[in-house]
């Protein structure tokens, strides 16, 4: 593949070409999908941290508040053996529980007033323990150990003091395995995502390179390749085929392109060759200044042929290229039709045509008012062109289903031929029938161009007899909201009198 | 009349000058935009022609720009190779008052010149144009020749009003086709003749004086002068 190397876009790829090291780290997190994922972990840990703690201590607190209650209602007890049996009795109370407790559950003390103790598990009577009542929670020496114990303390009457509490400590495993549990699965939950990350990473960067070999073939000119697109409908399919969509469109249009360029080099080669030996025969030839300037003047008319053929050409190059489409305003399509009959009439009495008008429905629609008028003209022209004398042109414009709009031109004419029809839009075509007709066979192909710009088609069908060319339009507007605009019926048919013409 | 023209190609430059001089008119010239600027500020024309490429990517529609803004209302063609309606539509939007593409016909250029140059004026209060015993009365939309009233279509109507604005300048084919009917392209223009043809029919045929003349090579004339 050292073709894809050369390229400066492809050549940056994910591939073992970059050293190890933080920069392919960086890169690597840049990626989309990894950050994507990275991001969902970082919520994961967030959700679960914040959702564990608060719980926990909470939990903590509460179960807090039940183990004091439980010393309270211990110390209680011990208040209610001394009442029962004094102090003595209450010492060998001390005394027994004392020796029935395997370790330490409870931290007992009796004291005297003056705290010296007298029955319990520890031994003395624990510093810094304030002299009111109550609940504290302090480091005492119990069995030699260093122990942080919850404490009630209890005045008996007498003087006598007691001590009930319990190690906290005692307890902590049950929150080391708290944290130790919160911490493995933060932990997984990373593991997890980072790993799944990579793994999206890798399947994406297969299809996207796979994506990118295709576009390295196209791209060194070979239109024809497709990017692979399965059919499995998740967004790069999506991509693949809208891709695959355009690259058609652009094939499609290289090739007309090379198709117009051969056209173009053959048949304006054929009037400019003309004007070269009308020029050159003058030169050649200097006859008198008056048939000289004669034929000066048919040269410059020739030269106004071949430059209204560049024109028309750039024109269709614009429209093919859909560079009008921004352009779109509101249009009255049955205004821009009336007009053009009205136009062509007097030019079709002169002939004895009849050319008439028709609308049906409202017709306003998107798009560009110079390019429908010019196409309309232009099927017009055609039908006044090639009918002979005492036919009938008819236009008409209607609103079709959906958001369709119809223009129809229709004669009782010559007509074409079902063989030629596929061929008569084709630019430079011009038919057999219509040798020695001027034009240069451009204007069915400028129209279909315009329909096509307007997201329509251009349609020619049999009359029987003649010709019916329809262009349908979508109007950009949807069904329902046709505006009909009063009254327009058909335009006067003002053929002569003499004409018998076919309505 | 004084007619500047800013135009870079030398042969379009000898070809114009030519021709306009040959018409009786004066022509100042310019070969770049700070000559054409500096000329159109400093002197009174009647008319400026204003190529819009000009040496040093100087575009011709930023002159006409500044010379508006100026307050300077002398009326410019247009001169452009550039031949898209959009850009017909720029050019007019910066302040030129019509626009011609390359390459035009020296008779098209001449016709159009005269009709900005001698603008006939028309007040608001005007009701009537008249040429020879030709009446045309705007407000009612009826025109008269003597003591006929002759009815007349709605295209028609503008059809003979637009030359009648005109009268005694000679008025193009692609001139009538833009202001009478609209069109921006250029269909078969020899159905504007017929056109003209059905309208002199109603106005000269049977009247003693031709007042449409048709100019040869060039376009149509409503006077009242005999050639």
């Amino acid at each position: 593949m050292s073709d894809l190397s050369t390229l400066p876009e492809l050549a940056g790829g994910a591939h073992a070409r970059s050293s190890l090291g933080w920069p392919r780290v960086a890169r690597v997190i840049r990626s989309s999908a990894v950050a994507l994922a990275l991001g969902y972990v970082l919520f994961g840990c967030a959700a679960l941290v914040l959702f564990a703690v608060p719980l926990r201590y909470a939990w903590q607190a509460s179960v807090e508040d039940v183990r004091i209650e439980l010393l309270r209602e211990d110390s209680q007890r011990f208040a209610e053996v001394f009442r029962l049996r004094g102090p003595d009795g209450l010492a060998a109370f001390i005394g027994e529980r004392v020796g029935m407790q395997i370790a330490g559950e409870r931290i007992l003390l009796l004291a005297d007033a003056h705290l010296k103790p007298l029955a319990g598990n520890l031994s003395a009577w624990p510093e810094g323990l304030p002299a009111q009542p109550g609940t504290y929670t302090l480091p005492v020496n119990l069995g030699g150990q260093r122990a942080l114990s919850t404490l009630v303390r209890t005045t008996l009457p007498g003087g006598y003091n007691l001590l009930v509490g319990r190690d906290v400590e005692r307890f902590t495993s049950i929150e080391h395995w708290f944290w130790l549990g919160l911490a493995g699965a933060l932990a997984v939950l990373s593991v997890a995502g980072v790993l799944g990350a990579l793994l999206i990473r890798r399947a994406l960067l297969t299809r996207i390179h796979s994506i990118q070999r295709t576009a390295a073939a196209i791209m060194q000119g070979d239109l024809s390749h497709r990017l692979p697109a399965r059919r499995h409908g998740d967004e790069l399919d999506t991509l693949a085929q809208t891709i695959n969509r355009m690259l058609e469109q652009i094939e499609q249009l290289v090739h007309g392109i090379a198709n117009v360029s051969n056209s173009i080099a053959h048949d304006l080669r054929t009037p400019l060759a003309e004007l070269r030996s009308r020029l050159e025969e003058l030169s050649l030839t200097r006859p008198a200044p008056s048939e000289t300037f004669a034929e000066i003047e048919a040269a410059v008319s020739d030269v106004d042929s071949v430059i209204r053929m560049f024109n028309a050409l750039l024109r269709l190059a614009e429209i093919d290229a859909g560079m009008r489409r921004s352009e779109f305003v509101e249009v009255d399509v049955a205004d821009l039709a009336a007009k053009a009959v009205e136009f062509y009439l007097p030019a079709a009495e002169l002939k004895n045509l009849s050319l008439s008008f028709r609308e049906r429905g409202g017709v306003l629609m998107r798009g560009d008012r110079l390019l429908l008028a010019q196409a309309i003209n232009n099927l017009i022209d055609n039908a006044l062109k090639y009918v002979p004398e005492g036919g009938a042109i008819r236009v008409e414009v209607q609103r079709g289903s959906g958001d369709a709009i119809a223009i129809a031109v229709s004669d009782n004419g010559p007509g074409i031929p079902d063989a030629e029809k596929p061929k008569a839009a084709q630019r430079f075509y011009r038919g057999d029938s219509s040798r020695g007709t001027p034009g240069v066979g451009l204007g069915l192909s400028l129209v279909e161009a315009i329909a096509k710009l307007h997201g329509g088609t251009l349609a020619l069908a049999d009359n029987h007899p003649g010709l019916s060319a329809q262009m349908i339009l979508r109007s950009g507007t949807p069904e329902g909201e046709p505006r009909a605009v009063s009254g327009r019926t058909a335009v006067a048919s003002t053929a002569r009198p003499a004409t018998a013409s076919i309505g | 009349m004084k007619i500047l023209l800013v135009e870079d190609n030398e042969r379009v430059r000898k070809f114009v000058t030519k021709g306009l001089q040959e018409a009786g008119h004066t022509v100042d010239l310019a070969d770049n935009g700070r000559d054409g600027l500096f000329l159109a500020a400093s002197e009174r024309y009647e008319v400026i022609v204003m190529d819009r490429m000009l040496p040093g990517d100087i575009d011709g529609l930023a002159i006409i720009e500044a010379l508006r803004k100026a307050g300077n209302r002398t009326p410019i063609l247009i001169l452009s190779a550039l031949s898209d309606v959009d850009e017909r539509i720029k050019g007019l939007r910066s302040g030129g008052d019509d626009y011609l593409t390359k390459p035009f016909a020296f008779g098209e250029l001449l016709a159009r010149l005269d009709a900005l140059g001698r603008r006939v004026q028309v007040d608001g209060a005007q009701t009537a144009l008249q040429v020879d015993d030709l009446r045309m009365d705007l407000l009612g939309r009826k025109v008269v020749r003597g003591t006929r009233t002759i009815p007349l279509q709605p295209r028609e109507f503008k059809l003979l009003e637009y030359l009648m604005r005109h009268a005694g300048q000679v008025v193009t084919r692609t001139m009538l086709l833009e202001n009478v009917w609209d069109y921006h392209f250029d269909p078969q223009t020899n159905v504007v003749d017929v056109h003209i043809s059905k309208l002199r029919q109603k106005i000269d045929a049977e009247f003693e004086r031709p007042l449409l003349k048709t100019v040869r090579n060039a376009g149509y004339m409503i006077t009242a002068e005999s050639r």
